[in-house]
Formats: structure tokens, sequence, C-alpha cells
């Protein structure tokens, strides 16, 4: 008796298909740690140098390799006072403008303003860096006067917010919108007003996903280097006021890479040092969001 | 879609077909009937040199248009105008490539010329060093040194500030040394306020200079010799001081504040007069007269540098040079620097036909 082929039949298409879409993942993987391989390559041949110490590299504030001063701190500082501030421009505007258009608006203004919204994140950089030191930074020192100078963390930190502010906005918009209807519709039964739903009910349950999007927003602001490189300044500087010019790890980057380095000068291989801090930094916010998103889904689903 | 709309598409997309098949045969034609314009107008233009020999025949080759390939030039921020401005017109003659400039510094631009060889032409604010020399011979390339041009280094500061007409050699090196911080240091008449530096970068041949002339002369003698290497520290460790190898971005800071200063090639203060000043040094103003009577302490030559045997194989880089000798003594004051004294711009000159007729 012919037994009917039970197993799964074979279709060589589908296991091409499946090999292709794997290769696609794995890519991803191969170029992430090929980055990684090439900069630690580079940084390690910083760190070989006689001259670098770890002490000096993170115990000391000044940075001019070409005179034998290696502290990090001197270009951190400014990479976290202009982030900060970015942040705590966007964090509440695009919080409010992610209510605003998801519980709020009607879906004509919700037509309207997201897609201008969206238009802020297509603006290039380098037009957002000459808009910081040609527009921000003269109202700026039309309140300060003399206490700010011309290159400023506070400007470039500004504009870097405005820059960050869709990312953030749209996606709590997206988080918001995956809150169930019904934990809205539970709250107005109980005679929450719009408001309270909003702030206390419909806020917390989507924290998750904001967490998630303030994190890419703080990510997005440690890297950003053409906005810091015009408008914050072009000289190391350990200090959290914002009024003063400093330099960020990105500008640095940039700056000394654009004039003229030979190979295995220490000026050449801090550059990669400085970029493996950058990494690294952006790794441990990626793996904060994912434990503040890991944690705060399971109490509130 | 109805009918007469898709029409009316039908026609639109058949006539924008035709009008480009019918504008592509037209866009070919165009070149060709240009050239033969540029061609006689050329001869008219470019043997006029005062000091290059006008033999027609063995420098036809090297006319604008003769060559083709690209040129590439890389160094001094402060020399980058003035190649850029002979980049220009050389293409305007009718040469067909790409002469491209780039603004890295006199440093980087050395670096490119002998140790990456990169480039065919290195442009400098300050002579070849002798390691740089030595770093070129071991690629196998010998520089020729071409002078340009002189440059009356600007110590700039805002229009806004009215209290700084003169500097002393000796101020200027203890401002840049951090001896000075704030103003009234300098002069008891100034007022209290921090000085803000914005200097050329480790790579400028401009920074150089400066560190060399001025800022070295304001430490104490090392061996009996000027501490160069202190000096280089003590500028770049400047407490505040913003480096950048972007002239642009140093008149961008001098410009916002009165009590900014800053220094870079005479080119840029020209560009921004309305808002910037030339600060004399030791009472001296930069201008035409005292750069060419040489009472201005810090003026500079401009130079190019090329090789031999880049000269023979690439005959476009050649053609540049040889164009820009020509032309550069026209349009060197307009770019905002002045002429190489005469002596020097014939050696060059004779430095330029010996290795072309190698």
């Amino acid at each position: 008796m012919n037994q009917p082929e039970l197993s799964k039949k074979f279709r060589p298409g589908e296991s091409i298909i499946q090999s292709l879409l794997f290769l696609a993942g794995i890519l991803s993987i191969f170029i992430t740690l090929a980055i990684v391989y090439e900069l630690g390559k580079e940084a390690l041949l910083f760190f070989n140098d006689p001259d670098v110490t770890l002490g000096k590299f993170f115990g000391t504030t000044k940075w001019q390799p070409g005179i034998g001063q290696y502290g990090i701190w001197a270009l951190v500082s400014a990479t976290l006072t202009t982030s900060a501030i970015a942040v705590l421009i966007s964090l509440p505007l695009g919080l409010a403008s992610a209510v605003y258009l998801s519980e709020y608006a009607s879906p004509k203004a919700r037509s309207i303003l997201k897609p201008i919204l969206e238009i802020l994140a297509g603006i290039p950089t380098v037009v957002y860096g000459y808009f910081a030191l040609l527009f921000v930074t003269p109202i700026l020192k039309s309140i300060f006067g003399d206490g700010i100078q011309v290159y400023n963390m506070l400007s470039a930190g500004l504009v870097m917010g405005i820059m960050i502010l869709p990312l953030i906005s749209s996606m709590s918009e997206d988080a918001l919108s995956a809150v169930p209807r019904s934990l809205r519709e539970g709250a107005y039964a109980m005679g929450a007003t719009k408001f309270e739903t909003s702030a206390q009910v419909a806020l917390p349950a989507a924290l998750s996903g904001i967490g998630a999007a303030i994190i890419i927003g703080v990510s997005r602001a440690v890297g950003e280097t053409m906005i810091v490189a015009v408008a914050a300044g072009s000289g190391p500087n350990f200090s959290f006021n914002p009024l003063e010019a400093a330099e960020t790890m990105t500008g640095h980057i940039a700056r000394i890479s654009g004039g003229d380095l030979s190979y295995n000068s220490i000026d050449y291989t801090s550059l990669f040092a400085i970029a493996l801090m950058l990494f690294l930094v952006t790794l441990v916010l990626n793996l904060i969001s994912q434990w503040v998103v890991k944690r705060f889904r399971e109490q509130y689903e | 879609m109805s009918k007469t709309v898709r029409s009316f598409l039908f026609v639109i997309v058949a006539m924008s077909l035709l009008l480009a098949a019918c504008g592509a045969p037209a866009a070919t034609e165009v070149p060709v009937v240009e050239e033969p314009a540029t061609a006689p107008a050329e001869p008219t233009t470019a043997p006029e040199p005062t000091a290059v020999p006008t033999e027609e025949d063995p420098m036809a080759m090297y006319a604008p248009d003769a060559v083709e390939g690209d040129v590439v030039t890389a160094g001094s921020s402060t020399v980058f105008p003035l190649s850029e401005r002979m980049a220009e017109l050389f293409q305007q003659e009718g040469f067909a490539g790409n002469v491209t400039v780039d603004s890295i510094g006199s440093g980087g631009g050395f670096e490119r010329f002998c140790v990456a060889g990169e480039t065919d032409i290195a442009n400098a604010s300050r002579g070849i060093k002798d390691s740089e020399v030595e770093a070129c011979k071991a690629i196998g390339r010998e520089p020729i040194e071409i002078r340009v041009g002189t440059d009356a280094l600007a110590v700039v500061m805002s229009a806004e500030n009215d209290f700084v007409t003169s500097l002393s050699k000796e101020q200027l090196g203890k401002i840049l040394i951090g001896e000075f911080t704030t103003w009234n240091q300098v002069d008891a008449a100034y007022p209290a306020e921090k000085i803000e530096v914005y200097s050329p970068g480790a790579d400028s041949g401009t920074f150089d200079f400066m560190v060399e002339s001025v800022v070295a002369k304001a430490l104490p003698k090392v061996d009996d010799k000027d501490d160069v290497k202190g000096a280089e520290e003590k500028l770049l460790g400047l407490e505040g001081a913003q480096f950048s190898e972007d002239d642009n971005v140093l008149v961008q800071g001098v410009n916002g504040s009165p009590y900014a200063i800053g220094y870079f090639g005479f080119a840029y203060y020209v560009e921004n007069q309305g808002t910037l000043k030339a600060v004399a040094i030791d009472d001296v103003e930069p201008n035409q007269e005292s750069v060419d009577a040489g009472e201005y302490p810090l003026a500079r030559p401009l130079f190019i540098y090329s090789d031999a045997k880049i000269l023979a194989e690439k005959t476009q880089v050649a053609a540049f040079i040889y164009f820009y000798l020509n032309n550069v003594n026209d349009n060197i004051v307009d770019v905002g620097y002045f002429p190489a004294p005469a002596a020097d711009f014939q050696a060059s000159v004779d430095a330029l036909m010996a290795a072309v007729s190698k």
C-alpha cells in the first residue's frame, strides 16, 4: 500500500530564501564586530604608546596629544553637557507633543502637524549647525551679553534638542497609541478627566516605549557631530558651564581628521581611542535601554 | 482616468521624449562649437608674462586647453584662496580636468606630498622643513620650491573693539603663552576682560610661523637657541584657546567678541574688513607699503612645491604652475596678499623652467 508522504515537502526555493535572509541578519553582526575590531586594533596602538597611561587617560582633564596631555574627560564633559541640554529641551517638548498628537488632536490637526514634525527630522545636521552659530548664538548673546562666547555649548545643545525632538515625539506617540483602549476606557468610566487619563494612565502604561525613545534620543545626541563641530567650539575644555566653548568627542574627531595626520602618529591613534570610548558609551546606553524596557514592561502588562 | 486626461498625458510624455531626443544632439554639439571660440582667445591672454620666456613653441604644449588630467593640490589655508583663484582662472582658460585645492595646513600639505605621495603640489606658508625633505626623498620626490607671493600675517580683533590699536611683539608673545590672561595686564588702561585667543591649529604653517617668530621669543632661550618646542607646548596648552585649520572658523570667533584676538593670512582679513580690524604690530600697520619696505614684522613668504618627475609625467601640473606664475602677480593683490620680491619670483620661474626642460 502506498504510504502518503507525511514529512515536510522539500522546497528548494524556500531554503534559498531562508539562507539569504539569514545572511542579511548575520551581516549586521559581522559589520559590528568588524568595526569593534578595527577601532580596538588602532586604539591598542594608542594605549601601547609609552607616553600614554590609563591613569592619564581617565585621570587628567586636559586633552592635547601633541604635547602629551591625554585626559579624555576634557572631551567627555563637553559631550555630556551638550547631550544633557539637548535631552532637557527635547524630552518635555517631545512628550508634550506626543501626548497632544495622540490624545487631544483631531485627525485633521494630526495630519497637518505630524508631517511638519517629520520635516524637522529631515533637515541636514550641518544646516542645524550653522543655524545654531548664526541665529541662536546672537539671540543668546543679546540675553547673556558678554558672558557667553561665540562658540558655546548652550546653542549647540539647544539646536540638538530641536533635532532629536521629532525622534522622541514620534516614538513616544507610537508607544502611547499602543496602550490598549480598554485601559483608557476604564479610566474614563471611573470618572477621570482627559488629562488625568493621559498623564496617570496612558503615560505610565507606555513608559517602556517612552524610555526606549529617550535612550535612542540620548544616543543620537551623544553621537551628533556636525552641530557641535560648527557651533560648540574647537578647543578641548574641561567645563560643565554651557556658556563656554568646548569641544566634544565627535567634534574633535571631525576637526583633527579634517587636517592631515601621519599614520601611527599619536594624534592619529588617539582618534581611535576616542571613537572606541564613544562606541562604548553608546553601547552602555543601549544596554540600559533594553534593561529599562524589560523591567517596566513586566510591571504594566 | 478619463479619456481626455489620458490622451493629454500621452501628448505630454510624447513631447518630452521628443524634446529629449532633440536636446541630446544639441547638447553634444554645444561644446564642439565652444572649443574653437576659446582656442583663439587663449594665445592672446596667456603669453603676457613679465619675466617668463616667451618661446611659444616649447611652452605651447602647456596651454590650459592642450593638457588633460587632474591636478591635486593641498596644504596651507593661507595659500588656499590664491591657489583657488588660479585654479578658477585656469579652468576658465579651457582646462578640461579638475584642480582640487584642499585647505589642511602647511604641515598637512607636506604630509600628503612627502609621506603619502597623494598630491601633485603642496601649498605652504612656510619653508619646507629638513625632515619633510627627507620624507620626500624617501618616496622618490625632490621638492622644488616656487615662491608665489608674500603674506602680511594679520593679527585681528573685532571692529567693535575700541581700545587696542597696536601691540608690540613682546605683548603678543606674552598673550600667546598665557602670561597675560586679561586685557588690563597688557596695558593698565584696557578693561579687565578675559583675552579670548583664536589660533590656527598645529598643522598650520601660520601656527608654525607665529610660534617661531613671536611666541618662542617670549620664552627664555634653551641652549642659546629659541625654545620653539616649549613655545608650541605653551600655545597649544593655552587655557580657553580655540584652534582650527579653517580660518573662517577663526573669523567667526573673532567677530563674536570685542575681547577676542586671532591671527591668520591677510586675505581673510581683507575679505572681512567690515567687521574686523588689523592690529598694528610694533606700530607698523600691515599694508602694501610696509610689506614692500620690509618694515612689517610679520611678513612671510608663500610657496608652492612640486617635483620634477611629477612635472614630466603629468604635463597638466606643469601647465598649471606655468599658468600660476604667469598670472599670480596680476591677481594676488585682489586675493589679498602681496607680490613676491622680484628676485625671488625670478628664481622661482627659473626653477620651474629648469625642472620642465629636464
